[in-house]
C-alpha cells in the first residue's frame, strides 16, 4: 500500500493506494493519529485508489473518526466502489461521511 | 507461497503465518474464483471472506509468530466453490455469531463479513494421534516407554454458490 500526504489550505488529505488490510493497518493507524494530533481538525482519508480493504482497514477508520471526534473536527472519506462496498456491508455508511470524489470532500469543507 | 495441482482438481496454496503473505493468497484466490465464475461480485465475496479467516488465523490460531503453516484449498464442483483453511494453531472453541459490534468497538466485524459473503461455512478439529515407541539404551522391554505427541488441524470451509 502507498500512503500519500499532502495539505489543501488548512485540510489534511491522506490518499491511500492499494490493498488495505491488516498488514499495513498498523501504520497507516500511526499516520493518521499524527495527522489527527497535529492537525486542525479537518481530514480527508481519499480511498479512491484502494483495490481491497478488510476489517482491519475499518477498524484504523473508526479510530480515525473517534479521533476527529475527540478534537471536535470533521473527517470525510472518498470511497472506491470496493471500499463503499465493504463499509455498506459493515453498517459504517450511517456514521462516516463519504463523499464520491476528493474535489467534492474539499468542497464540502468550503461549503460549511 | 507453494502451489499444487492435484488429480481430483483441488488446487493447494501453501503460505507462511506472516501478515504480509495473505494478499498474495487472496488475489491468487480470487483470480481462482474469477477465472471459475466469471463472476467478479462472487470473487471479491470469496476474496472477502477468506481474508477474514487467514487474520483470524494469524492473530487467533498463531498468535501473531509468523512461521507456521497455513494450507488453502480450492476446488469448483459445478456451480458451487469450496475452499478449506487448513490451519494447525489454537483451535476455536465455538464459532463466533455473525453480529455486528456496536460502532465505537473497532474490531470483531470479521465472522460478519464471513457470513454475508459465503453461502455456508463450518469448522472441524482433528485430532491426530501418533503413537511412539521409544527404547532408552539399557532399558529392557518391559520399560519401554510410550510417548504420544498429539497434534491436531482446523479446517475452516467455506462454500460459495454461483
Amino acid at each position: 500500500m502507498v500512503i500519500s500526504e499532502q495539505k489543501h489550505d488548512d485540510i489534511d488529505i491522506v490518499a491511500l493506494t492499494g490493498r488495505f488490510v491488516m498488514a499495513d493497518s498498523p501504520d497507516v493507524r500511526e499516520r493518521l493519529k499524527t495527522l489527527i494530533d497535529a492537525g486542525d481538525g479537518k481530514l480527508v482519508i481519499d480511498m479512491e485508489k484502494v483495490s481491497f480493504i478488510d476489517s482491519s482497514a475499518c477498524a484504523v477508520l473508526i479510530s480515525a473518526f473517534k479521533g476527529m471526534q475527540l478534537k471536535s473536527g470533521r473527517l470525510i472519506l472518498v470511497t472506491s466502489p470496493v471500499v463503499q462496498s465493504l463499509i455498506e456491508l459493515t453498517r459504517l455508511h450511517t456514521i462516516f461521511e463519504i463523499l464520491p470524489t476528493l474535489p467534492a470532500a474539499l468542497g464540502a469543507f468550503d461549503i460549511n | 507461497m507453494d502451489t499444487t495441482l492435484n488429480t481430483s482438481s483441488v488446487i493447494t496454496l501453501t503460505t507462511s503465518s506472516d501478515a504480509k503473505q495473505i494478499s498474495l493468497l487472496s488475489e491468487a484466490l480470487h483470480a481462482l474464483c474469477l477465472y471459475a465464475t466469471g463472476n467478479e461480485k462472487c470473487a471479491l465475496d470469496v476474496q472477502s471472506a477468506v481474508v477474514e479467516a487467514l487474520n483470524n488465523v494469524v492473530i487467533h490460531a498463531y498468535h501473531n509468530q509468523p512461521d507456521h503453516e497455513i494450507t488453502v484449498c480450492w476446488s469448483q464442483q459445478d456451480q458451487r466453490l469450496r475452499i478449506d483453511i487448513i490451519d494447525s494453531g489454537t483451535s476455536i472453541a465455538s464459532l463466533p455469531e455473525p453480529v455486528l459490534p456496536d460502532f465505537e468497538a473497532e474490531g470483531s466485524r470479521g465472522w460478519w463479513i464471513i457470513n454475508a459473503c459465503v453461502d455456508e461455512y463450518f469448522y472441524q478439529v482433528v485430532e491426530n494421534v501418533d503413537r511412539e515407541r521409544t527404547l532408552r539404551p539399557g532399558e529392557k522391554n518391559e520399560n519401554i516407554a510410550f510417548a504420544f505427541p498429539k497434534s491436531h488441524t482446523n479446517t475452516l470451509t467455506f462454500i460459495k454458490q454461483f
